[in-house]
C-alpha cells in the first residue's frame, strides 16, 4: 500500500532530524549560549512581557525565561534518556533470560509481565512515586519500573526470532557458549530494531516525565526542566499564560520530533527487513 | 459461552493475585517501621517496649507471608485500611471520588469513538489525500501534545480569550466540556489512524473487492463486510484506551479541580497516605480488568470462531 503521508515520507523523517538536531545543540551549548543566569532572580522585574532584554519574559522570581528553557534542554532530555537507559537495563536481561531459557522460567517471567502490563503506566510510576517520595530521580525510577514489561516482551519476541536463525543453530550445535552466543549473535540482531524502538519510545518516556513533573511529583522546582517550570508557572497563568505556553511549545516538539524522528526510522527499516513492531 | 466466562476469569486469578502481592509488598518493604511513623505523627512520646507491644497488636510481628494472607482476606471483606490524611476508611474515599473519574473516563471514550469513527471512515471512504493527510498529521500533532498543554491551550481559549467559561468553575455539569475534550482528542486521534487504517487494509482483501465488483453499494459493503472484520481488535483497542484515559484523568483532574480519584491518588501521594495508594493500584487494576473482560464478551459475541482461537490471550494482543 503506498500512500503519501507525513510520517512517512522523508519529509517527516528529515524534520525529525532536524527538530532533534537542534535540541541536542541547545542541550549541549543551551548552557552557554544563553543570554542571562538562567538562576538569577531579580524581584523589579517579576512576569516582565516579551522584550529585546527578555525575548520570552521573565517568570514570578524575575528570571529570564528563554535561558531557563535553553539551560533545562539538558536536564528534561537527560532524564528521558536516563529513562530509557534503566528500562533497557532491566528488560534486556529479563527478556533475554526467559527466551534463551524457555520452560517454567519464561512461563514465570512472562506472567510477570502480564501484571504490570494491566496497569496504565501513568496510574503504576505515581504509585512507585508516592512510596519513593517525590522527585526526579523517583519519577525517572517509577517510569521505568512500569515500562520495562512492554520493552522485555520485545526483546523475548526479538530474542526468539533470532536464535530461531540458521547460524544461531548452527553455533549452538557447535557448542557456543550462551554468553558468547548471546554476545556475537543475539545482540547484533535485537539491538538495531530495539533501538528503533526506543527512539519511538523516547517520546511517551518524555511525555510522562513532564507530565509527572507539571503534577509536582517529578523534577523540583529550582530546577529548570520543562515540566517543573509550567508547574511552576500555573498560579501565573491569567496573569502571564505565556508563561505556560513556551515550556509547553517544547515539550510538544520534542516529542514530535521524536516521533517523527522513530516513525521514519521504522518505515526505513521495515523495508529492507521484516521487523515489524 | 459458560465455560468461556469461566476460562477467562480463571486465568485472571493469577494475575489479580500478583497485583495484590505487588500492592502488599510495596507498603511493606517500604522502608521505616510504620508504628513508630504513626506514634511520631501524632506526637505520642513512645517507649521501646509499647513499640513491642503494639507491634504485636497489628501483627506487625508475624512472618511477612501470613501478614499478606491476613490483608488479603480483609481485602476480600473490602476492608482496605484507614486513610491518615482523612481519617475515613479508604472504601468510602473511593465512593466519594470514584463517580466523577467513571463518568469522565466514559464520557471521553464514547467522545473519541464518535470522533474518531467519524474520522476514520472518511479518511478511508473517500480515499482523499488530503484528508488522509489531515488525518494523519492531526494524530502524530495530537499524539506529540501534552494532555496538560492541550487542557491550558483550550483554558486560554475557551476561558481567557473567549471568556465563554470560567476559570473557576461553576459546579454545572458544562464544568466537564473542556476535561472531556482534552481527554478525548488525543485518543480520537490515534483511533481514527486506526480505523482508517484497518479500514484500508481491509478493502485490498479479495472478498471486498468482489463485493465492489459485485456492484454493491459502499454503505453496504461497510457495514455487512468491512465493520465486521474490523470491529473486534476495535473493541479491545476501546477497552485499553479506556484504562489510559483512567490514567490520563489523573491530569486532567489536577488542572480542572475535578475532585476524582486521579485528585485523591495525587494528594496520597503529596501526604504519603499509603494505603489510599495500594488501594488506588489495586482498584485501577481490578477496573482494567473488568474493561478487558467486557471487550472479550463484546469480541466472543461478535465473532463465533473467537472460541476456539481465545481461550485465554485477548487483551494485550
Amino acid at each position: 500500500m503506498k500512500l503519501l503521508s507525513l510520517r512517512t515520507t522523508p519529509l517527516g523523517l528529515n524534520t525529525g532530524i532536524i527538530l532533534i538536531g537542534c535540541l541536542l545543540l541547545i542541550a549541549f551549548f543551551g548552557e552557554n549560549l544563553a543570554p542571562h543566569d538562567p538562576n538569577k532572580m531579580d524581584l523589579l522585574r517579576r512576569l516582565e512581557g516579551m522584550s529585546w532584554t527578555y525575548p520570552l519574559g521573565t517568570d514570578h522570581l524575575g528570571r529570564d525565561v528563554l535561558s531557563r528553557l535553553m539551560s533545562g534542554t539538558l536536564l528534561s532530555l537527560g532524564a528521558a534518556v536516563m529513562t530509557a537507559v534503566t528500562i533497557l537495563f532491566i528488560a534486556l536481561p529479563i527478556g533475554l533470560i526467559s527466551a534463551m531459557l524457555g520452560g517454567w522460567v519464561n512461563h514465570l517471567l512472562m506472567r510477570i509481565t502480564d501484571i504490570f502490563l494491566a496497569f496504565p503506566m501513568i496510574i503504576f510510576s505515581l504509585v512507585i512515586i508516592g512510596f519513593l517520595g517525590a522527585s526526579l530521580n523517583s519519577a525517572i525510577i517509577g517510569v521505568a519500573l512500569a515500562w520495562w514489561p512492554s520493552l522485555a516482551r520485545l526483546v523475548h519476541t526479538l530474542t526468539t526470532d533470532a536464535l530461531s536463525k540458521d547460524f544461531v543453530l548452527a553455533s549452538r550445535q557447535c557448542g557456543i557458549s550462551p554468553i558468547k552466543l548471546v554476545i556475537r549473535h543475539i545482540l547484533p540482531q535485537i539491538l538495531p530494531p530495539l533501538f528503533v524502538v526506543m527512539s519511538l519510545e523516547m517520546a511517551s518516556i518524555l511525555l510522562v516525565l513532564s507530565s509527572l513533573s507539571f503534577l509536582g511529583i517529578g523534577a523540583q522546582p529550582p530546577e529548570a526542566e520543562w515540566g517543573a517550570m509550567l508547574n511552576e508557572a500555573r498560579p501565573f497563568f491569567t496573569e502571564r499564560p505565556g508563561l505556560l505556553l513556551a515550556p509547553g511549545l517544547l515539550i510538544s516538539l520534542a516529542v514530535m520530533g521524536f516521533n517523527l524522528l522513530g516513525e521514519g526510522i521504522r518505515h526505513k527499516l521495515d523495508n529492507r527487513s521484516p521487523f515489524r513492531w | 459461552m459458560q465455560t468461556f466466562i469461566l476460562k477467562r476469569i480463571a486465568t485472571a486469578i493469577p494475575t489479580l493475585l500478583g497485583m495484590s502481592m505487588l500492592g502488599f509488598f510495596m507498603v511493606a518493604l517500604t522502608p521505616g517501621d510504620p508504628v513508630e511513623m504513626e506514634l511520631r505523627r501524632l506526637g505520642v512520646i513512645f517507649t521501646p517496649d509499647q513499640v513491642t507491644a503494639l507491634r504485636q497488636e497489628y501483627g506487625l510481628d508475624q512472618p511477612i507471608f501470613k501478614r499478606y494472607l491476613d490483608w488479603l482476606i480483609r481485602l476480600l471483606h473490602l476492608d482496605m485500611g484507614h486513610s491518615i490524611a482523612s481519617g475515613r476508611s479508604v472504601l468510602e474515599e473511593f465512593k466519594t471520588h470514584l463517580p466523577l473519574t467513571l463518568i469522565l473516563a466514559s464520557l471521553s471514550l464514547s467522545l473519541s469513538i464518535l470522533l474518531s469513527s467519524l474520522f476514520g471512515i472518511t479518511a478511508a471512504l473517500t480515499r482523499s489525500q488530503i484528508l488522509g493527510s489531515f488525518v494523519q498529521f492531526f494524530s502524530i500533532f495530537l499524539v506529540s501534545i501534552p494532555s496538560f498543554w492541550l487542557a491550558l491551550l483550550l483554558l486560554f481559549i475557551f476561558a481567557l480569550s473567549l471568556e465563554w467559561i470560567s476559570l473557576l468553575g461553576s459546579g454545572a455539569w458544562y464544568d466537564l466540556v473542556l476535561p472531556v475534550l482534552t481527554l478525548s482528542l488525543g485518543s480520537a486521534a490515534t483511533m481514527g489512524r486506526l480505523i482508517r487504517d484497518r479500514i484500508l487494509a481491509a478493502m485490498s482483501e479479495d472478498y471486498i473487492r468482489l463485493a465492489i465488483t459485485k456492484g454493491l453499494s459502499p454503505a453496504l459493503i461497510l457495514r455487512r463486510h468491512i465493520l465486521k472484520s474490523i470491529l473486534p481488535p476495535l473493541v479491545t483497542n476501546w477497552a485499553v484506551t479506556f484504562g489510559a484515559l483512567l490514567g490520563g484523568s489523573v491530569i486532567v483532574e489536577n488542572i480542572f479541580n475535578l475532585p476524582g480519584l486521579g485528585q485523591m491518588a495525587l494528594q496520597a501521594v503529596f501526604e504519603r497516605d499509603f494505603s489510599i495508594l495500594q488501594a488506588y493500584l489495586l482498584f485501577m487494576g481490578l477496573i482494567f480488568f473488568v474493561s478487558n473482560f467486557i471487550a472479550d464478551l463484546l469480541n466472543y459475541w461478535l465473532t463465533p470462531h473467537f472460541r476456539e482461537q481465545n481461550s485465554s490471550q485477548g487483551a494485550t494482543e
